[in-house]
């Protein structure tokens, strides 16, 4: 035993129920109001299939109250009635229903201003469950991955036996089955009588039984998308990824309504719903029951409900039955030629194969007016179907499609969405032929039941009322996932990866504020002990590095290797300028374009041997320079190795008037300007650490980019710190590297470029070697040379204010272009920036404006360096 | 009110006739919209619409229905602009309501570059007229307070691009109510009308092929988005566009809580919930071309994940459907519209990518004009299909991409 509380009111559970049944045996009936009309509606399926018994457990809202076990301590509320599911005030609507006629919203309030006051409203009353705060508590969910040589779907009886069946051949297989049991409707049809095949199954060694879980996307390559629900207790749901060579298909069948009136009435079960409450709950659903349905079937409903003490009142044939009577729940049957009373309708409708897999995978669906269903047909070679999915012991239970509609208000198709047939045939009336377009426009088949509960009874209509077959009508696309899946299990544990450099706890110790780059962190700047403020920060580094010397983690950057007899080949095919002349000890800026002339990256390429290069990109094209270096390559045959360095290197900028001193301290390597000049690369010991040094200058600085062991890098950063202490050496972040390049106009690629920008129209005409041979993006380049329709500038603002990066350049009030990247200049002691402009503004001293929040200012347009234009600083 | 129980036959069937004055190739929101404005603005009404499947099978029945004009570049504001101010009297001129809820947009950054680039977008929308602007957590909090802004967040949002005109429609209904309008000028819609080659002669179109025969046409319109390639190759017109799928999903219906659309760029991923209470969940394009509508596993995941990056609220909410639609992508991300440079009476108004449900009305208002007059109007001039020749490229990729 065990006690839950639904509307705070404590219910008791018996072992093995689930929040529905303890709820029907301590007597409740109406389970939920319905979408539209708030019409009382009550157990139904008992298999989760229908949207009868949506409840909110545990805050989660349009939880399945019949397929959750119920558990200590739960909390259980009802959803979408107000102020009680007994006493629902919006159930008024259902007076309404004659001026809420099928696509009523799209027929009234054409007026745009009679719309916008009635949409708040219709929103208000729309909807299900509430969902809850955004700060409410997460949840666990789990990803697995498995493979099986079979996979069976379903624990019924033929699920069982196929499993069995490939197991003894040797095969490794998975089953997955929904209930905690196998057994299928075995166990609620034949209850005690479970297969010995089960006992045997579970004697197999190469058989994995997955008990609660349930298949819902047969996906291409083999792969099942399969969803457990309680896996163990420190996860709520798992997510499989089950990959198999084959699949048997043994989903079984399941049960839909039929179509009278008022056949939505709490009191109207499912046969499959009164024998679950009957043989898996021991819940007796009724006193006088009357039976709709034909047959063996019924009949054999109708002894196991005798034996449960129930009475049957009656065993009526569905094409006699006009409709149920009752207002909150059953009270009797009108049928042709009289009327009884009971408290119990127990309906034996079509039972349909479950092949919603199949139907994903790309079988096709074909109707069988002997099993009055569709059934699968042209199966994908690795999937088989057995049992009733396949049709097999199916039979009609009511004549498809119906020999006349019974259209009526009251006659419900879709109980998600609250669509009666007299809605369908409205629908089809005024031109919604095509199943998908009546579904469409009618909403029957796309409420929480995915169609389960209503598409046979819409196809059936829709034939009939256009004179077609049920096959020429056909089925609305089977789409994934299915049954319906929670975002919580789809998206798993909630992991996103966070890069950090090798140095990045010593960025921390230094009191870094962080910045994300991709999926990089990186210090933007560091506080200190005087300020914590970014501006001041900021300021004090910037000062750092333009005075004595600043260091800089640029661990981030992308770093390749690229080796062979062919490698200055490739660089020249890839890179705009030429590489293959670059003599060993020496580095180049590097541009990569595309064929239409568009730059994509920049870097450095620096030759360390005639056949070995050392590459640097940007931090966030890394990933796409590599793949981009190997398409060109392959095919070509030539020799050429490329290595991802990028994790095994860190790397620190070190650069200011006293670089070179410091530098100086840590190793056995001349750094006097004459042994190891500008764009110069060299290897040796830093501080007892293997290094590359680059000699290059992105902060306008005298400056060396040093190259070590990522293992190495905290040891490095250290000993710069060290020895940098007796100058004055500070760490600097994103921010004041920013502002010193700017002062430079040296650009970023990705932040001063765009998705269209050549090299010519960037200020670069220099980086690109049309007289090379091929590379790519010459033919684009060529043609574009001489013609650049805007410009990227330098410019200086002439009144105060510092325009925001994005802000628009204006000309007439109208867009001209837009900045790209702007700072306050402590040298200039003004705003600084680069921007966009057209060709025609881009002349030395042009007079732009620039909005700065809202207002077009002066600036003018340089296109020289605010900082040591000649360079001269960082040849020192 | 009438029409609520009157006779409501939205549109009827026609055998196919021998010619039309103008034939167009599919018909979606495209197709319609052309043909319903060539019908009303220049009274040409011999007008076939043809489609290979039902009415608004293809991508006009497939997305995610946002309506927006906060664009980038000064091409496209302008354009986007007018289609949305077209929309907003569409239910009114159409006597049918097409469930335009201009409930807002909200475009995240979680970058400083991010950032900048909704900075160019509200700067150039201001300067043109489009009410869209810059706001910040404080602001995004009060908007969305169902959003989580709180701490712990790997992206957290610094700021959004706010566009309260922006919202979302009902595709399907659009269609209907274009088509409804069509039909009752006389205009004659072909579903399950395959087009299978086109006949060009002395550098001309003259007819179209189809499964149910060849009919002569004065001239032949290409509106067929993701297929568009596949009919333009009919006709010998090489064309800038490579076909992804696109995703999307939907939920269980929730009580109001989200009346804002909410993009992100950085989590590829954008979230609105219906006036039904369904969550419609879209991503960006499947890395690889390809012509399947089928959903895939990967992207269903990632879509969750990103939604409950921005609503972790949400885990136990569940997923009823998984779609796909086919993607007409051009390099710029801006679309294809004009006659065909090598072949006279061929007119093209394709290339819509992820974005060109809210363009429906003013691509079919400018199109028609240019089949009707002959003359390119100068709002779409620069959408010309000779601008990958000239390289005159529009740069509106980075409002494009994920925002639709
Ligand atoms: C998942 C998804 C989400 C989207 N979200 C948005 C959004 O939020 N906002 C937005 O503005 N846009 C969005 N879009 C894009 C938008 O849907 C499309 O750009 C737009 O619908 C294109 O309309 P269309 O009329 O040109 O094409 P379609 O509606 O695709 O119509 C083309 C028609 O051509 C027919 N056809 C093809 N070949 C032939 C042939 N041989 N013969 C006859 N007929 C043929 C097809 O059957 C089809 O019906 C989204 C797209 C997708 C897939
Ligand atoms: S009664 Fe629970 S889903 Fe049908």
């Amino acid at each position: 035993m065990s006690r839950f509380f639904f509307d705070g009111e404590p219910i008791e559970a018996q072992p093995g129920d689930t929040v529905a049944s303890a709820l029907y045996r301590a007597g409740r009936r109406i389970f939920t109001r319905s979408f539209k009309y708030h019409r009382p509606r009550g157990l139904l399926c008992l298999s989760g299939h229908c949207p009868n018994c949506m409840m909110n457990v545990d805050g989660v809202p349009n939880v399945r109250a019949c397929v959750t076990p119920a558990r200590e301590g739960m909390r259980v509320r009802h959803q979408n009635a107000w102020p009680s599911l007994e006493q629902d005030w919006l159930s008024a609507a259902q007076h309404f229903d004659s001026l809420m006629p099928v696509g009523w919203y799209y027929k009234t309030l054409t007026h745009p201003s009679a719309w916008h006051v009635a949409e708040p409203w219709i929103r208000k009353v729309a909807g299900l469950g509430d969902p809850p705060p955004p700060d409410a508590p997460p949840r666990e969910y789990e990803h697995a991955f498995l493979q099986a040589e079979v996979a069976v779907v379903g624990g019924g009886p033929s699920g069982i036996a196929a499993a069995f069946e490939a197991a003894s051949g040797g095969a490794q297989v998975i089953l997955i089955d929904d209930q905690p049991e196998p057994g299928g409707h075995l166990r609620y049809t034949r209850p005690g009588e479970a297969p010995a095949s089960i006992a045997q199954l579970r004697g197999q060694p190469n058989v994995e039984l997955l008990a609660r879980a349930y298949c819902f996307g047969l996906y291409e390559g083999g792969l099942l998308g399969v969803l457990q629900a309680d896996p163990h207790p420190g996860a709520h749901e798992r997510l499989v990824h089950l990959r198999a060579k084959r699949v048997v298909v043994a989903t079984g069948a399941y049960e839909v309504p039929l179509l009278f009136e008022n056949n939505d009435l709490p009191g109207i079960l499912l046969s499959g719903g009164a024998r679950r409450l009957l043989f898996l709950h021991r819940i007796v659903p009724g006193r006088r029951c009357v039976i709709v349905g034909i047959g063996a079937r019924a009949e054999d409903l109708a002894s196991d409900l005798r034996g449960a003490g129930i009475e049957i009142v009656s065993l009526i044939s569905p094409d006699e039955v006009l409709g149920a009577v009752g207002s909150t729940r059953v009270e009797g049957l009108r049928f042709r030629g009289g009327s009884v009373t009971c408290d119990l309708i127990v309906v034996c409708g079509p039972l349909l194969p479950d092949a919603g897999l199949l139907s994903q995978a790309g079988a096709r669906l074909a109707w069988s007016a002997a099993h009055g269903a569709f059934l699968p047909a042209d199966l994908p070679p690795h999937v088989t179907a057995v049992g009733r999915v396949t049709g097999s012991g199916l039979e009609p239970a009511v004549p498809l499609p119906p020999g006349e509609v019974r259209a009526g208000k009251r006659h419900f198709v879709c109980l998600c969405s609250d669509v009666t047939s007299q809605d369908l045939v409205d629908g089809i009336s005024e031109g919604f032929e095509h199943i998908e377009t009546l579904k469409r426009y009618t909403t029957a088949t796309m409420g929480p039941c995915q169609g389960r509960m209503c598409q046979l009874p819409a196809i059936g209509i829709c034939a009939r009322e256009t004179g077609r077959t049920m096959g020429e009508t056909g089925t609305t696309t089977a789409r994934p996932p299915s049954p319906s899946v929670t975002l919580g299990a789809l998206a798993g544990p909630r992991h996103h990866p966070v890069r950090r450099t090798p140095m990045h706890y010593q960025h921390e110790a230094l009191g870094a504020v962080w910045l994300d780059m991709g999926a990089w962190k990186r210090p933007r700047y560091y506080r200190t002990a005087e300020s914590s403020e970014e501006r001041r920060c900021v300021q004090g580094e910037y000062q750092a590095v333009r005075e004595r010397a600043g260091m800089i983690d640029v661990s981030t950057l992308g770093k390749l290797e690229v080796r062979g007899r062919d490698a200055g080949r490739l660089l020249d095919k890839v890179y705009t300028n030429r590489f293959s002349d670059l003599r060993p000890g020496r580095v180049r800026y590097c541009v990569i374009c595309d064929d239409a002339g568009i730059m994509l990256d920049d870097g450095t390429i620096s030759s360390i041997a005639d056949d070995h290069y050392f590459l640097t990109t940007t931090t966030g094209n890394l990933e796409f320079v590599e793949q981009w270096l190997e398409w060109w390559l392959a095919g070509t045959g030539w020799d050429v190795h490329i290595t991802n360095l990028t994790g095994g290197l860190a790397a620190v900028n070190l650069a200011g008037p006293q670089a070179r001193d410091v530098l100086a301290g840590l190793t056995g390597l001349d750094v006097s300007a004459k042994a190891f000049p500008y764009m110069a690369c060299r290897q040796a010991l830093v501080a007892d650490i293997p290094a590359i040094l680059l000699r290059i200058g992105f902060v306008g600085e005298t400056g060396w980019e040093i190259h070590v062991p990522a293992e190495s890098g905290e040891d490095l950063w250290k000993a710069l710190l060290e020895a940098g202490k007796a100058f004055g050496i500070r760490a600097f972040g994103v921010e004041a590297q920013r502002l010193l390049r700017l002062e430079k106009q040296h650009v970023i690629v990705g932040v001063d470029t765009d998705a269209l920008t050549s090299p010519y129209e960037a200020d670069m005409a220099w980086v690109v070697k049309l007289e090379k041979n091929d590379f790519i993006g010459k033919a684009a380049l060529s043609r574009a040379a001489g013609d650049p329709r805007e410009q990227l500038v330098g410019f200086v603002m002439q009144e105060d204010g510092v325009p925001d990066d994005g802000s628009a350049v204006v000309m007439d009030g109208r867009p001209a272009g837009r900045v790209t990247s702007s700072r306050f200049s402590p040298r200039e002691g003004r705003a600084i920036g680069l921007a966009w402009v057209p060709a025609g503004l881009a002349g030395e001293g042009a007079e732009i404006r620039v909005r700065v929040q809202g207002r077009p200012l002066l600036a003018r347009v340089t296109r020289r360096p605010f900082y040591d234009p000649e360079g001269a600083r960082l040849r020192m | 009110m009438t029409q609520l129980f009157g006779n409501n036959r939205m549109w009827r069937s026609h055998e196919l006739k021998k010619s039309y004055d103008v034939v167009i190739i599919g018909a979606g929101v495209h197709g319609l919209a052309t043909a319903y404005y060539l019908g009303k603005e220049h009274g040409v009404r011999r007008v076939a619409l043809l489609d290979k499947g039902y009415l608004g099978s293809g991508s006009s029945g497939r997305n995610t229905a946002i309506i927006r004009s906060n664009y980038r570049t000064p091409e496209g504001i302008p354009f986007y602009d007018a289609s949305v101010k077209l929309y907003e009297d569409l239910s009114r001129e159409l006597g049918w309501n097409v469930l335009f809820s201009q409930c807002g947009h909200l475009t995240l950054a979680h970058t400083d570059s991010g950032v900048a680039g909704l900075r160019v977008r509200a700067e150039n929308n201001q300067l043109l007229g489009v009410d869209s602007r810059l706001i910040y957590p404080e602001e995004i909090r009060r908007l969305v307070p169902s959003m989580y802004l709180g701490a712990g967040q790997r992206y957290p949002i610094l700021a959004a691009l706010y566009h309260p005109p922006g919202g979302i429609i009902r595709h399907d209904a659009v269609v209907w109510g274009y088509a409804r309008a069509c039909d009752r000028m006389g205009i004659e819609i072909h579903p399950f009308t395959e087009v299978t080659a086109i006949r060009v002669e002395n550098g001309a179109a003259r007819s179209v092929v189809t499964t149910r025969g060849e009919i002569a046409a004065g001239a032949v319109l290409n509106a067929t988005a993701g297929w568009a390639s596949t009919i333009s190759a009919m006709a010998g017109v090489p064309l800038q566009i490579v076909s992804h799928p696109l995703q999307a999903c939907v939920t269980e219906p929730l009580k109001p809580f989200l009346d804002k659309v909410i993009v992100s760029a950085t989590l590829h991923v954008y979230v609105n919930q219906t006036d039904k209470g369904e969550l419609v969940i879209g991503a960006e394009i499947d890395p690889y071309q390809s012509y399947s509508t089928k959903g895939t596993l990967p992207t269903l995941e990632q879509m969750a994940t990103y939604t409950l990056e921005l609503f972790p609220q949400l885990h136990g909410v569940r997923v009823l459907r998984q779609w796909a639609g086919v993607c007409d992508m051009t390099p710029d991300f801006a679309p294809i519209i004009g006659a065909a440079e090598d072949v006279s009476n061929f007119y093209m108004d394709v290339g819509w990518g992820t974005y060109g449900f809210k363009a429906g009305p003013a691509a079919g208002k400018y199109t028609a004009e240019m089949i009707a007059t002959g003359k390119t109007p100068k709002i779409i001039e620069p959408f010309s299909p000779s601008r990958f020749r000239t390289a005159r490229l529009v740069g509106e990729k980075a409002a494009a991409a994920v925002s639709h």
